[in-house]
This record gives structure tokens, sequence and C-alpha cells, in this order.
């Protein structure tokens, strides 16, 4: 049992869901980096779920800035989503570095869906 | 508190599966002092930024030393993060993609005082502080500076006035 999986949901079809739970960092972001490369080859759209994270640092940031370049540069849909209460480990540096705006973040795996679906990242 | 403040030093290999090990001894510091768990999450994000560029950054191709030394004072604890590498310059991550950038922005605004050390060939020492009990958000005082660049990394932008 992983303690701090990244596993991919396909089950919505031409989305797919990389969910990412625990902490992660340094260590685990060439992990993360796989599974978005992965996830994007499907052609679809992307969302991160960040629902069940309780800290990312800035590799995670970095992994997740590089999926949403390329998605963008093959206009695959890419959203990442957070749940009602967000740990503070995920929270503070996606606020403090202004990022909400930018990934985007949205509230709620099926709303994201429905979003990356439409291409939300435009 | 009664005797002496607790100390602690961590000398480990500077390698990434490093970097969880010395958050979760700074959460078993933070719970014999007390510490607002704001703090403590900021204290979390601050030191693993310190500690993941001295795995990225400071060794050239045998990782090093990576040294972590929490002091705890009345009202604060200071964390001190060492290497004995190349000291801080411009150059490439060892292996890996390159970093964003957005360590150093980020240890400057979640810590309510930081110092950088350091010159080429003699290592980098960071040295960061944090109040256990805050009167104010310090990432108001010194926002994360910068924005994301075209080129996908941090562009550092104008420091605040």
């Amino acid at each position: 049992m992983e303690a701090n999986p990244i596993v991919l949901d396909d089950t919505a079809g031409d989305v797919v869901v990389v969910v990412v739970e625990g902490e992660h960092d340094i260590y685990t972001a060439p992990t993360l980096r796989e599974r978005l490369e992965e996830a994007l080859d499907r052609g679809g759209g992307l969302v991160v779920d960040l629902t069940a994270a309780t800290f990312v640092d800035s590799s995670v940031l970095g992994a997740l800035l590089d999926a949403r370049r390329r998605a963008l540069e093959s206009a695959q849909g890419f959203v990442v989503c957070v749940g009602d209460a967000v740990a503070p480990g995920v929270r503070r540096i996606l606020d403090i570095t202004g990022l909400v705006p930018v990934l985007p973040v949205m509230h709620g795996r099926d709303e994201s869906v429905v979003a990356a679906r439409n291409g939300a990242d435009r | 508190m009664s005797g002496p403040p607790p100390e602690v030093v961590i000398d480990m290999a500077a390698r990434a599966e490093g970097v969880g090990v010395v958050r979760q001894a700074l959460a078993g510091m933070a719970d014999a002092l007390a510490f607002d768990p704001a703090v403590l999450s900021d204290m979390k994000m601050a030191v693993t930024e310190a500690c993941t560029n001295v795995v990225v950054h400071a060794y050239d191709e045998e990782a090093g030393r990576l040294e972590v030394q929490m002091l705890a004072g009345e009202e604060e604890l200071t964390i001190v993060v060492r290497d004995h590498g190349a000291g801080i310059q411009a150059r490439p991550t060892r292996d890996g993609p390159p970093a964003l950038g957005l360590g150093l922005p980020l240890i400057a605004a979640l810590s309510d005082a930081f110092e950088l050390h350091g010159a080429a060939g003699r290592g980098t020492e960071v040295r960061m502080t944090f109040a256990y009990v805050r009167d104010a958000d310090p990432a108001a005082a010194h926002p994360v500076t910068g924005s994301l660049g075209a080129g996908g990394r941090w562009e550092p932008g104008e420091p605040p006035a």
C-alpha cells in the first residue's frame, strides 16, 4: 500500500483524473510527472484532484505547470481541483503564488471534469 | 519551559527521499512546542523548499550532506538548512526538469525572518525563524514576488517597495 498514492482514474471517459493523495514533494514529483504525461497521452482533458492531498511543494507546482502548458499546446482541457476543506499544506502555496486563476484551481471533482471537458483553461 | 531549550540536528545524505523525513522531524519538534498549526504548516513548506534546494542544486554528482538544525528559543524556532556544496550560483539542476525558481520567494514569504549565507565553493546556509505565535502573516509583509513567465519558470519580478 503506497502511503502517498498518485492514481489515474479514467471512469469519466474523455477526461482523465489524476488523483493525488497525501504529501508530495521532490521525491514523488517524478512519479507525478509520469502520471500526468500518461494522462495527457490519452488525448482528452485532464483533472488533477488534490482533494486528499495534504502537502504539495514547488516541485509539484512545477509538474502541474508543465502539464498545463502541454495541455494548452495540444488544446486539451486542464483543471486542478480541491475539495471543500483544503489542507493548509495545499491551500497556502496556491494562495500566495497567485496560481489559483492560472492553473486554474476549481472546487469539486464533478465540476472540474465538466470544465476540463469544455476546455476551461482558455 | 524547564531545562535547556531543545535542539535537534539532522545530518543526512542530500537525497530527495530525505526531505519528507525532515518534515516529520519538524512536526515532532513542533509537537513539543506551543506552535500555531498555521505556523507549523508554513514552516514545513519553507523547510521543504530549503532542503529541496540542497538536494537539487548543491552538489554535482555524488550527493553530499544535508544538515538541518532546529533551535528552540523562548518565542521562536530557528531552523538552519546547510550544505557543503558549490555555493549560491546559477547552475542547472543535477538531473530532472529545471526547477521552477519559486523556492527562495516561498521561504521569504513564509518565515518571520530569513537569511541566506554562502559563497562559491563554500556551501550555502539558509537560516529561517518562525514565531510560535504570530502577530501578523509574514506573507502579507513579504508577498511572493514575481509571476509565472512565458517559459514556465518563475520570473522574479520587482521586489516589494
